[in-house]
């Protein structure tokens, strides 16, 4: 019976130890770890809507109506170039191969798509995890917002064509939803 | 034994990989390239060295009946820091090593050594074993990274090797190519191994 507890508290002892090491890095590095978190989202906004040199996140009651008709869509942030308006970033989240496929679709204001990121997926990789390849993603900048954009197997031949990656169709398919997502919802609410 | 030996023995002799065949999991799941396998490896180095450390300078403090409970908590805390300190001051090597670094926890070599070598050496022994095994670890896992990207994808550390004719065989980089290409190496290996014994 003593060596029970002698033995639990030991183990008590470690456990706390690390615990309160633990708690204390956690504090220290949070902060961090938010701001790092946030100059990378706003980054990668960048990178979609390369027009725009400030991001606003649009007013929560909006978000939550827009969220409420389509919950794949996750973020919405007007973009400034200065004073104006140029364009909006879209965050989708859409079913893929591995899980859901979160891409940010930058839209201008002429209608134009910008650019497209995946930034996060569980994706097979070596296949659909390419979907975060330069070369993919390029496929989608400059394509209009009016017509849906369709996903094919051999070169495209039409302007809302996006070539497919080799062997993961179902991946490239989810980026592709994500971004006619974020063209239906443009079309519907933001171009007005 | 001397710590040179400690740090070649972890490397050739008793490759956690190819001669333990501990830490199964990652070396199957995440050696699709060789960046990949390059990264898990380091990742878990830095891990072992850590834990190697602790483990070592605990030794005399830790009884041996709740080893295994004190050894578990002490990785895991381990693994924890390494991903929130990484998150917060390395965001680049975090977004490419991230994934990984969950996975060590589970990795048996960790607590394999933890086990067979920590618990019973002074702290620099385990440090430079932690290093040995750790590096060993790392350069199974490239060159397994290496030969199933370069018949599953056509390049090596993301580097095209051939042109548009060459069709690689995808079903490297799926899940059976992981077993078919470890496979291989071990019997391979083993096979030069059986005939310098028989040479000497």
């Amino acid at each position: 019976m003593r060596e029970v507890i002698k033995l639990g508290s030991i183990l008590l002892l470690i456990t706390a130890i690390a615990a309160s090491v633990l708690a204390f890095s956690n504090s220290m590095t949070e902060g961090v770890i938010k701001d790092v978190e946030a100059a990378a989202s706003n980054e990668a906004r960048k990178e979609v809507l390369p027009q725009a040199d400030n991001f606003n996140s649009i007013e929560e009651d909006k978000l939550s109506d827009i969220q409420q008709q389509n919950n794949k869509i996750l973020e919405v942030y007007e973009g400034f170039a200065g004073e104006e308006l140029v364009g909006y970033t879209i965050k989708t989240a859409t079913p893929g191969y591995g899980g859901n496929v979160e891409v940010i679709t930058g839209i201008s204001v002429e209608g134009k798509i910008t650019g497209i990121k995946v930034v996060k997926h569980q994706e097979t990789p070596g296949l659909g995890a390419n979907a975060t390849g330069t070369d993919f993603q390029a496929q989608y900048i400059g394509k209009p917002v009016e017509k849906e954009v369709v996903v094919v197997k051999t070169a495209p031949t039409e302007d809302n064509e996006i070539q497919a990656l080799t062997g993961a169709t179902i991946s490239s398919k989810a980026v592709t939803n994500g971004v006619n997502i974020a063209r239906e919802l443009f079309n519907s609410m933001l171009s007005k | 034994m001397s710590l040179l030996k400690t740090f070649k023995n972890g490397i050739i002799n008793e490759n956690p990989v190819f001669v333990q065949l501990l830490g199964m999991c990652p070396t199957l799941a995440v050696t699709t390239t060789a960046t990949d396998g390059m990264g898990m490896g380091l990742a878990t180095t830095s891990v072992l060295i850590g834990s190697n450390l602790v483990i070592s300078l605990l030794r005399k403090v830790i009884p041996d009946k709740i080893r295994i409970p004190a050894f578990v908590v002490i990785i895991a805390s381990f693994v924890t820091l390494i991903d929130m300190f990484m998150h917060a001051y390395a965001i680049s090597l975090y977004n490419s090593l991230g994934l990984f670094i969950p996975l060590i926890v589970v990795n048996c070599l960790i607590l394999g050594r933890a086990e067979s070598f920590a618990s019973k050496n002074k702290p620099v022994q385990s440090i430079f074993d932690g290093l040995g095994m750790g590096l060993g670890f790392t350069l199974a896992l490239t060159i397994l990274g290496i030969v199933r990207e370069v018949l599953g994808v056509g390049s090596v550390f993301g580097i095209q090797l051939f042109g548009a004719a060459f069709k690689p065989a995808i079903v490297m980089i799926l899940p059976p190519g992981a077993f078919l290409a470890l496979g291989v190496l071990i019997g391979t290996l083993n096979w030069f191994k059986n005939k310098k014994a028989k040479n000497a």
